[in-house]
Parts: C-alpha cells; sequence; structure tokens
C-alpha cells in the first residue's frame, strides 16, 4: 500500500435548507479508487468543477469520506485519533497565496505548523533554517509578507508546510494566480523537493506543461478518474483531453497535428528537444530544402486602419508619465513618457511582467488615474480639459479589472449587469435593453437572469462581470487578465467571446494578459512595457522576433516561436515570423512539399 | 486613496527601549499612567516629567513623533483646560466678562493638561518602540491568568495578530472594488449623506463577501497546519526577560515608589 490510498472514495456535497432537510446533493467524488506510491511526483488535472480540490481536501481529513476510504501511511482519515498524524503526514499548499499566511513576518509564519505541533523552541528555530533554505527564501525571513510578490508568498507557505517535516505535499492550484515567472520558480521549487528531500508530490492544476515532469498524471472529469498514466502516455490523446476542457502544451499539440498529416513523430512529445530529435532528420531526410525565406522585418501586415491619417484613433497619451508616491521618499516613476494611439477596431495586446506599469497604464485611459504629466485623449478630446465628462469616459471606455467577479454585489445576475447603465442615468427600458444585449454577448441567457451571481461557476462569474461592463457600450474594451485562474476551455470561450466583438461589432479591444500564446493567437498589435517605458509596438510577429529581449525583461515568446529558432538553428529554413501553432504546422508541411488538410 | 492609512506606528530603530520585552513596556506605561493620577503638586510633576524625558531619550526616536499622537486630543485638552481655569472657585485673578478666573483654577487646569499631555505621549512612546506582534505577544502573556476566569486569551490574542495582517491586504482589496465599480460609473463623493451611504452598497457587500472567503481559507489553511488552539502548543519567540527587563523593572519600582511618597508626604513649593 503507497502513502497514499483511496478506495472506492465518495463524497457528496449536501444542502440543507434551515429545517435540516436535505434539498440537494452534489455528487463530487465518485468512486474514486487511487493508489499513491511514496516519493511520486503525481499531477492531477481537471477543469473548474471537475472534483479535483474535493480529492485534495480528503487527503488530509479536511473533507471527509460520505463513503469508501482513504489511508494515509495506513491511517483512516475518517478516524479522529490519528487527525494531527495524518495532517503532519500530508501538508497542504492552497491556492491563493495572501489567505494561507498567518504570520506577520515570514520566518515566525514557517514556523506556525511546528508550534502548533508542540515541537521545542530549538527545534523549531532549526527547523525553519532549513525550510527556508529548502524553498530558497532565506533572504526574506524578516520581511512582511505583504511586501513579498505571488510567486514568493507560495514558497513561503511551502516552506510552512516543510517545517511540519512531512511525507507528502498537496499542493491545491498553487500557481493559478501567479505570473509565469512566479509560476515558474514555485514548479522548480516543488521539482526540486521531490528529488532532493524525496517529498511524494501531488500537484494539482490546470496548466499542463507543469505536469511533464511528473511521473504520473491523472486526469479528473466529474468527479471520476479518466485518465492515468505517464505524461506521455496521457498527452499522446489529445483529442481525448479537449474533450474534458483540458489542453496540451503547444509543442505536444504541434507534434499531434503533425503526426496526424502522416509524419512519422512518436506519440506525446513533451518538450522541443523531443520534437527537434524527430523532426529534424525526419525534414533533412526528405532531400533538399528551399532556400531560406525569412519574412522581411518590416510589416506588410502592419494593422491597415494606421494609414489613414485623418482618421482621429479612439485613444491617444501623449509622454504619458505617472509619478508614484510623489514627495516621499518612495517617488517612482510607474510610467514614463509613454506615447501611442489606438485606432477604431484595432484589437491590442499590452504584455508586460508584473510591476512594469500596465494596470497602472490602463487606469489612465479610463481616467481613474490622473497622469503627473502629459496627455490622453479620447477621440481626439483632450480628458483633463477643465468641464470633460469623466463618467461619461468611463461608460466608453469599459475597463475590467483581474478577477472583476470579486465585484459583483446584487442578489441576481441581471441586476448587476444593470448597475452600469443605471449609473449612465438611463430609462428604466433602455436599461433593461442594454443588460439583455450584453448578457446575450457573453453566452449567458435568460435561465441566468434571475439567478444569484455567487451560485454561477468560476468562469460564469467572470462573463456576468464581463457583461456589466459590456452593458454600458463602450466603444473600448480593456481587458486585465481576463482569463485568470481559467481552465483551458473557459480561457478559451471568454477569449473567443472577446473576439467576437472586435470582429463583428467592430469593439476596439485591450487586452492584457501574461500568456503569450493567446496575445499570439488573437491581437493585431502588442504594446510591451518594461518599467513603466514602452519598449515595443508592433505586430505579434516582430514583436516575438525579439523573444531574447523580451527574456531579459522577464517575459517570453509562445512556445511556438521557440520551436520555429529549434529548427533554424538545426539549418531547416522555416519562416521565423510563425507565432501559432497553425501557421507552424503549414510552415513544416510547406517545406516538405506536402499540402494540409488531412485531419486524425 | 485608501492604502495611505498606516497601521500600529511602530518606528524601526535599535534602542535599549525597542529590545525591551514587551511585558516591561506594558508595565511600564500602566505604572507611568497610574503615577499621573497620584500627581497632584509641581514637585511630582517634575519628577513624572523627568522620567518621561530619560525614556524618550532612551527610544532613540525623533520627538515629533512623540507630540504626533497630540493632535487627536487637542480639542478635548482646550476643553477641559478652559473649563478648569473658569469654573473653579478661589482668588480671582481676572476676568472676561462674568467667567472669572481663579488662581486655583489656573493651576487644577496647568495639572489638568500635563497630565493628559503625558498620558498620549507615554503611550505613545510603548506603541512607537513596539511592533504590534510583540504587543500581541505581550498581552497574551501578561494577561494570560485571565485564562482560568474563562477568558480565552490566546483566542483573543490570535484574532489581534490575524487582523493586523489581514487589515493592509482587504485595504488594499477596497482599493481595487472602489475602482472597478468607478469603471462602471459609480460615485462615491458626490450627493448627500445618504446618497453617499447608498453609493457605498457595490463596495461594502463585494468587500465583506471577501472578507468571509479569506477567513474561510485561512481556517483550512491553519488546520491544515494542525492548528487546534493554544493548548500544547510551543512557541517559536518566546518571551524572556533579560538583564535590561529586571534594570527596567527597578527603576519602574522606584519611579512609583518616589510618585506614593510624594502623594503621601508632599513637597510644596509655593508660587
Amino acid at each position: 500500500m503507497g502513502i497514499i490510498k483511496a478506495s472506492k472514495l465518495i463524497i457528496d456535497y449536501i444542502t440543507k435548507d434551515d429545517e435540516e432537510r436535505v434539498e440537494d446533493v452534489n455528487r463530487a467524488i465518485d468512486d474514486v479508487t487511487l493508489d499513491i506510491r511514496e516519493g511520486d511526483f503525481v499531477g492531477i488535472l481537471g477543469h473548474n468543477g471537475s472534483g479535483k480540490s474535493t480529492f485534495a481536501k480528503s487527503m488530509n481529513g479536511i473533507l471527509l469520506p460520505t463513503e469508501g476510504t482513504v489511508w494515509i501511511s495506513g491511517m483512516d482519515t475518517a478516524d479522529d485519533a490519528s487527525l494531527w498524524d495524518i495532517r503532519r503526514t500530508v501538508g497542504m499548499v492552497f491556492q491563493n497565496p495572501d489567505n494561507q499566511i498567518i504570520g506577520n513576518v515570514v520566518e515566525e509564519d514557517v514556523g506556525f505548523g511546528p508550534e502548533n505541533l508542540g515541537v521545542p523552541t530549538d527545534e523549531i528555530w532549526k527547523r525553519v533554517d532549513e525550510s527556508l533554505e529548502a524553498v530558497g527564501m532565506t533572504a526574506y525571513r524578516l520581511k512582511s509578507p505583504n511586501k513579498l510578490s505571488g510567486g514568493q508568498k507560495q514558497r513561503v507557505a511551502i516552506a510552512g508546510v516543510m517545517a511540519m517535516k512531512p511525507k507528502c505535499i498537496v499542493l491545491d492550484e498553487p500557481t493559478a494566480m501567479l505570473d509565469p515567472n512566479g509560476r515558474k520558480d514555485v514548479i522548480r521549487t516543488i521539482t526540486e523537493l521531490n528529488r532532493q528531500e524525496k517529498i511524494t508530490v501531488i500537484l494539482i492544476t490546470h496548466y499542463m506543461e507543469e505536469v511533464i515532469h511528473a511521473n504520473r498524471v491523472v486526469v479528473m472529469d466529474d468527479g471520476k478518474i479518466v485518465m492515468d498514466g505517464t505524461p506521455r502516455q496521457v498527452f499522446s490523446d489529445v483529442e481525448k483531453l479537449k474533450s474534458y476542457r483540458l489542453d496540451v502544451p503547444q509543442v505536444t499539440e504541434l507534434a499531434y497535428e503533425l503526426k496526424c498529416e502522416g509524419l512519422d513523430i512518436p506519440d506525446g512529445v513533451l518538450t522541443i528537444g523531443e520534437l527537434m530529435d524527430s523532426l529534424v532528420p525526419l525534414m533533412k531526410a526528405a532531400g533538399p530544402l528551399p532556400a531560406e525565406k525569412t519574412a522581411p522585418e518590416k510589416t506588410e501586415d502592419l494593422p491597415k486602419k494606421e494609414e489613414k491619417t485623418d482618421e482621429v484613433p479612439v485613444l491617444r497619451t501623449e509622454k504619458l508619465t505617472y509619478v508614484y508616491g510623489q514627495g516621499t521618499a518612495f517617488e517612482q516613476d510607474a510610467l514614463k513618457d509613454v506615447s501611442f494611439s489606438v485606432p477604431h477596431g484595432q484589437f491590442v495586446g499590452l504584455i508586460g511582467h508584473t510591476g512594469s506599469g500596465k494596470s497602472t497604464l490602463i487606469q489612465h485611459l479610463n481616467g481613474l488615474i490622473r497622469a503627473t504629466t502629459g496627455k490622453v485623449f479620447y477621440n481626439g478630446k483632450d480628458i483633463y480639459e477643465p468641464g470633460f465628462d469623466m463618467k461619461k469616459l468611463r461608460s466608453k471606455v469599459g475597463l475590467v479589472f483581474q478577477y472583476p467577479e470579486h465585484q459583483l454585489f446584487e442578489s441576481d445576475v441581471f441586476s448587476d449587469v444593470c448597475f452600469g447603465p443605471k449609473n449612465q442615468g438611463l430609462s428604466q427600458e433602455e436599461i433593461e435593453e442594454r443588460a439583455r444585449e450584453a448578457l446575450a454577448m457573453v453566452g449567458l441567457d435568460e435561465s441566468f437572469y434571475k439567478q444569484s451571481p455567487f451560485e454561477l461557476s468560476g468562469g460564469q462569474k467572470r462573463r456576468v462581470a464581463i457583461a456589466g461592463v459590456l452593458a454600458m457600450q463602450p466603444e473600448v474594451l480593456i481587458l486585465d487578465e481576463p482569463t485568470a485562474g481559467l481552465d483551458p476551455r473557459g480561457r478559451d470561450e471568454i477569449l473567443d467571446q472577446v473576439n467576437d466583438l472586435q470582429d463583428k461589432k467592430g469593439m476596439t479591444v485591450i487586452l492584457v494578459s501574461h500568456s503569450m500564446e493567446d496575445i499570439a493567437k488573437y491581437v493585431d498589435r502588442i504594446i510591451v512595457l518594461d518599467n513603466g517605458q514602452k519598449v515595443y509596438d508592433d505586430t505579434p510577429k516582430n514583436v516575438f522576433r525579439h523573444y531574447r529581449e523580451l527574456e531579459s525583461m522577464g517575459l517570453s515568446a509562445p512556445q511556438v516561436t521557440y520551436i520555429v529558432q529549434g529548427l533554424k538553428e538545426n539549418g531547416i529554413p522555416i519562416d521565423d515570423s510563425i507565432t501559432t501553432v497553425q501557421e507552424a504546422k503549414s510552415g513544416i508541411l510547406e517545406l516538405l512539399g506536402k499540402k494540409t488538410g488531412t485531419k486524425c | 486613496m485608501l492604502k495611505d492609512i498606516t497601521l500600529g506606528q511602530y518606528y524601526p530603530v535599535n534602542s535599549i527601549l525597542h529590545r525591551l520585552d514587551p511585558r516591561t513596556k506594558l508595565f511600564g506605561t500602566l505604572v507611568f499612567i497610574v503615577s499621573l493620577f497620584f500627581c497632584n503638586s509641581w514637585v511630582a510633576y517634575a519628577v513624572a516629567t523627568v522620567f518621561l524625558i530619560m525614556v524618550i531619550k532612551l527610544s532613540h526616536v525623533p520627538f515629533h513623533f512623540m507630540v504626533r499622537g497630540l493632535k487627536a486630543v487637542l480639542f478635548l485638552l482646550l476643553i477641559s483646560v478652559v473649563f478648569n481655569i473658569f469654573l473653579t472657585d478661589g482668588t480671582v485673578v481676572f476676568a472676561i466678562g462674568p467667567l472669572k478666573a481663579t488662581r486655583e483654577g489656573l493651576v487644577l487646569a496647568a495639572f489638568m493638561a500635563l497630565r493628559l499631555v503625558y498620558l498620549v505621549v507615554g503611550s505613545t512612546v510603548m506603541t512607537l518602540t513596539t511592533t504590534p506582534n510583540a504587543l500581541t505577544d505581550g498581552l497574551e502573556k501578561s494577561l494570560g491568568f485571565l485564562h482560568f476566569i474563562g477568558v480565552p486569551v490566546h483566542e483573543i490574542a490570535m484574532m489581534m495578530s490575524i487582523a493586523l495582517r489581514f487589515i493592509p491586504i482587504l485595504i488594499e482589496e477596497a482599493d481595487k472594488i472602489m475602482k472597478a465599480q468607478m469603471a462602471r460609473g459609480a460615485d462615491f463623493e458626490s450627493g448627500n449623506l445618504i446618497t453617499k451611504a447608498k453609493a457605498m452598497v457595490p463596495l461594502l457587500v463585494p468587500l465583506f463577501i471577501s472578507a468571509f472567503r479569506r477567513a474561510t481559507d485561512l481556517a483550512m489553511a491553519m488546520e491544515a497546519r494542525c492548528y487546534h488552539g493554544g493548548s500544547g502548543r510551543t512557541k517559536m519567540k518566546p518571551l524572556k526577560y533579560r538583564a535590561a527587563d529586571h534594570t527596567g523593572y527597578l527603576i519602574l519600582f522606584l519611579y512609583l515608589g518616589i510618585m506614593l511618597y510624594l502623594r503621601i508626604r508632599p513637597v510644596r513649593i509655593t508660587l
């Protein structure tokens, strides 16, 4: 028997009414049997609501089985007497970095677990030292957790668990709220703990690239285990994964698509190196390749609309500078001389690492923050002119903040969406008309109108919140990380809807995102911010060509860009302006003299 | 906006006063406050003044930080001074219309003012030299005996320390929600009191929901880390008295002794 063993596990969430009568039974875990060996690194995948978090919470007695049994090192979780031994054996790290840190100083937080276990003071200090060292946070031991980045907070949380000397760590979507760099740090830390300290790791996530180093991947859907195997086995069935609302890394998807076209590529390719190993000989063997074709640096497809110089751009900034904490010791330029203009109907991507000034910039565009110097023009009008109607600007430049569902407050979906139009002072009929339209735009029908927004799923809540901004009928829609925390399908649904708004309704969209893959797939133009300054402003192809410079700013390019670069380094003359999987696929097939079209 | 509010006014320097055990400082503050209520002579106030100046010198905190807290009680100070001057019977010194200022009133007013100022400055010294955490620890330990009469001292201290951790987070969150609602056209500034109160609903409801969500998460995280109340718990940083604390207590008792003596055998200096 392994360290964690679940047998015929069933967990029901039971809703009761005021008189303790059962109203509703929701089966979150349905007959799960699983045995995890000590020392393994297990990835558990599944879409939002698939039961994976519930399963995690059953592993240390936070949730108890409705039926069936969970054993931890031979101890039954339902047995009260061994509860503290179980929790000491299986440590847990949760999703939200802020909500699991108890101490006001990093080292005190790490000591919290051992204090609860009654460990003697000297031993606590030793464990705190060792745990902070293991996660690489020793330098921050005397800092306040509030001063750390998300990734650093999660590493402190991991150290807090390590200090209890567990045999196993369960991490419940630890990277969902982090930026790419924080995510990398956390995953590296977990991998090291598994390899060096021999800790059993159970990582729950919906970022596929995080589990390629696992020994075993388990896929859950609807409370059941639907796939179980090595990452290679699981990732070789791309269609099946997609049917569970999941996704695969771009390299796996490209390999799969090429295999479908009849190329001799193995199943379940996980890394760029593996793809190179099979693709490069194959392409070289295909005989002499056509001469190198490099797309010209200057842009044939730069947004044509900019050429019409007589058209007034919907938004324009002129040497926008914002000084944070002016006149104090903490004075800092959050934005410096940022100028750009956005023509009507463009889809703009705004990228930059955390703290580069993206959020500050977008709040200037609807007047929530006033620039220290510089100007903002909306349809040619200076918004800082006396008498300019700020309230109107905010309805015309709609801003959807990160995690917008946290601003919902009405008791039903429909009234919440009406809040914006109501503030515009419209008539009741007009308000309702706009709310209905906005909800239709995000794909929510009348059956949702009277529901409480707090009882919807994460993706639905987010769409209600976006509808709340759309109901004001903005000309420009700005979205700050609209897909954070959603599963792959949820992410695609939201972005497709936004794309439709831009495509069909001609709305101007500014998308702030950390996901280069999403940016490359949707936008016409990318603006890159670094340290408050605009560094690049060009088409995705031209911006991602600078992938090395982007890396030095803490950013990256889509994985496809790296695949294409890998091919080039191996002497394959592929067009290096490729940024999406489909382009890469046709580029490779073209070089091989094949036509696309055959579908698996 | 809301972010500018800072909590606790700890001033980080490394002075002997900063290094003292929080219990010593709590006891010291108590002794000082009690002694102020003994004071009824100029000599006694002189002793208190010397004591306070000595403590301030030891703290290495710039003086203007000490008196910042006085702004809050300025109004109260003025009222009590005025009332004391004009409403005490005795030898009239001068009169403004029907209001007669007496000699006794002037003395009493001066005593009252000094008492109030010293009270504020004295407790400010403590909060400036003690981190909120140490203060919580000190309170938990000093009031530990209340546990025996059923006061959940450990739990209250834990709640205080969690509040200290989450207040900045919630303030930031309030700021964010406020901006998000302003982006939807909400107006938090104009209108009369009732309109303003109504305008707060879209801010307060999400804020409460978020606070509850955080509380649930935190409770789960604490349980997962084997928290089960104060019993059987050890401390990473147990409070321990050092030589300086012993000296501190000695000085405090000496000071209290002098003040008591001055109360029983007042040394009067006639003005």
